[in-house]
């Protein structure tokens, strides 16, 4: 009796086994925060569903190229990115529109994440906010045009141009100084201080790096990386600069035609559900786009969390940067860099 | 040694093949790209980088400190080895072995050390300011100071171990003799060292110069994106861009680059001989 119920277990097993191998579902992702994703998200995931999560990581260029390299037989089935990335694919035909009705979590998100880059593309999971981190027992900041200001010559960095950050930056400063509208002005302002900024960095773990060593004492900066700020010993501060914060969202997409819209749909939903945004916001991972997550004091002080704060940012339409972003990364190359 | 020449070319042959897919073939589908701007084979790639003032300062600055790099370590080289070959054996292994140390250092950690030297709060700074020549610190990272002192002490060893290597041929009679004939130490570095050396300052000279035209790290950390070189427009065309023919079109000129440095080179030893 015992020989045989050992045998029905290890059918049973070897049957979940196969099922599991059956259903697969690939995903591609931002490469940070793979292990707390794992534990929130992935783990539960493959639990619920009795399916295979493959997790495809690399920087947004890799990714972007895999997803139109197999355009003819999608390899990736969902993949969350910037809304300018996004649309980028959505232009290519790469992507396809999400039907709204197959997510139970969607009235749940907060309007602007709801369509964030037009036609039902995309839809937002996680919001960030930009602003300025400062020493506050070296300076004060008051204004985005602080930034270029002389009590800060020498010891300001600001993003690349080429960063999620650099627009947004230049929309912040652009606010400050009078030009809305056209960016032209601003890329030309910045250009006439390059020699006050010690540098353009490339990626938040720099910046924290320079600001450590006292090489910088302000610079813009997402929200996301504000924790490697605080608990590094120093007395920095979060601007609350009288332009207000820039901010931005990543979103949530479906590629073509790739056969495996049921299992996708489950995911995304399962991704947006309270329960999950609620444990990856406690985490310190990612900004809850679903309205009615719930973070500790202490989450919510790190990420930009609530109603009033994601209502009042001040987000870049993805079709600007995409529509005008050569034009900044030529006239910063020539300007800027030099 | 082999029976035949087919026994010694069967050897040869699976590292032949290895060397032939694995690598030459990737890097030539690669450097094509950069010939078929616009989907026709054509120079446009190439017309286009230099007709960009970006593209035109980048490519001379990376040139000027490769040149200053490989010139400055032939010199400081040139000193080193000529002290580790004259010295005791004992001696001569504990002091080539303080040069080859840095080289079992990974890139990274070595050139993260110069921070700490030359930061704001660095020791560098630190002296000035304790010294009272500044008021305040000075801005020595983020310049091409900074990445060609990085360079310098990422490749000098190389150089070092070229020169040694050539040294130790020298017969040990050659120099004392050219002294008693009353050569002067200019004459005899000119006329003797150098000539007899000319195959290791060749090696020496390749190596640091394509090292420091083709390293990315260091210029990515001491210059960031306000010294950029060609290496580091390389990975910002390739990883911010997406522009692979522009890529392409860097990775093409590294490589002449490097092998016109090998060939001048070769001409200036065979010439002085």
């Amino acid at each position: 009796m015992k020989t045989q119920l050992s045998i029905l277990a290890l059918a049973s097993a070897l049957g979940t086994a196969a099922h599991a191998e059956d259903k697969t579902l690939t995903i591609s992702v931002y490469s940070f925060a793979q292990d707390e994703y794992k534990e929130a998200l992935y783990d539960p995931f493959e639990a619920i569903c009795g399916c295979k999560l493959v997790v495809e990581t690399g920087n947004s260029v890799e990714r972007m190229a895999k997803i139109e390299a197999n355009a003819a037989d999608p390899v990736i089935d969902m993949a969350v990115i910037s809304t300018q990335d996004a649309l980028a694919l959505a232009r290519k035909d790469l992507i396809q529109p999400l039907d709204s009705a197959r997510l139970s979590n969607f009235d749940k998100l907060y309007a602007s994440a709801k369509d964030p880059v037009g036609d039902n593309m995309a839809v937002g999971y996680t919001y960030y906010a930009t602003s300025i981190v400062y020493r506050s027992d070296l300076v004060d900041i008051s204004s985005w045009s602080d930034l270029l200001g002389e009590e800060l010559a020498g010891q300001v960095a600001l993003p690349n141009v080429t960063t999620t950050q650099g627009p947004l930056t230049l929309m912040m400063l652009g606010k400050a100084l009078g030009h809305e509208d056209d960016f032209g002005p601003v890329i030309s302002e910045i250009g006439a201080h390059a020699s006050d900024i010690v540098t353009f960095y490339s990626r938040s773990s720099e910046l924290v790096q320079l600001m450590n060593q006292q090489e910088v004492i302000a610079a813009p900066v997402g929200r996301f990386a504000w924790a490697s700020f605080k608990d590094a010993g120093l007395p920095f501060a979060w601007a609350e600069p009288q332009e207000g914060q820039a901010g931005g969202m990543n979103v949530m997409v479906m590629t073509k035609g790739n056969g495996n819209e049921d299992l996708a749909y489950q995911f995304m939903d399962y991704w947006l559900s309270t329960e999950v945004q609620t444990k990856i916001g406690e985490m310190l991972v990612d900004s809850p786009a679903n309205k009615e997550v719930e973070l500790s004091p202490e989450a919510a002080d790190n990420l930009t969390y609530g109603a009033d704060v994601i209502e009042n940012l001040n987000i870049l339409p993805a079709a600007e940067v995409l529509d005008k972003r050569e034009g900044w990364v030529e006239q910063w190359n020539t300007e800027v860099i030099q | 040694m082999f029976r035949n020449t087919r026994e010694g070319l069967a050897l040869a042959l699976p590292a032949a093949i290895f060397s032939t897919l694995l690598f030459l073939v990737p890097v030539c589908i690669l450097l094509s790209e950069a010939f078929r701007a616009g989907g026709s084979w054509s120079l446009q790639g190439y017309i286009d980088f230099f007709s960009t003032p970006l593209n035109r300062t980048v490519f001379l600055r990376t040139l000027k400190l490769g040149v200053l790099v490989a010139g400055t370590a032939a010199v400081i080289g040139y000193a080193a080895a000529f002290c580790i070959v004259n010295l005791g054996p004992k001696s001569r292994g504990k002091v080539f072995g303080m040069v080859v140390l840095p080289l079992m250092i990974s890139p990274v950690a070595r050139t993260y050390a110069w921070i700490v030297i030359l930061g704001r709060t660095g020791i560098v700074n630190e002296a000035i300011t304790g010294l009272g020549l500044s008021d305040t610190p000075l801005r020595l990272l983020f310049t091409e100071t900074a990445v060609f002192l990085g360079l310098l002490q990422l490749f000098l060893p190389l150089m070092i171990i070229s020169l040694v290597s050539a040294m130790e041929n020298i017969p040990r009679d050659v120099i004392p003799a050219a002294r008693v004939l009353g050569a002067s130490w200019f004459a005899v570095f000119f006329k003797v060292i150098l000539p007899l050396t000319k195959e290791g300052l060749v090696i020496g000279g390749t190596l640091v110069f394509t090292g420091a035209l083709t390293a990315y790290i260091t210029p990515a950390i001491l210059g960031g994106s306000k010294v950029l070189m060609l290496e580091t427009l390389l990975y910002q065309r390739v990883n911010v861009s997406n522009d692979f023919v522009s890529a392409s079109v860097i990775a093409m000129i590294l490589i002449v680059m490097s092998f016109s440095a090998n060939l001048l080179l070769k001409r200036i030893a065979t010439a002085r001989s």
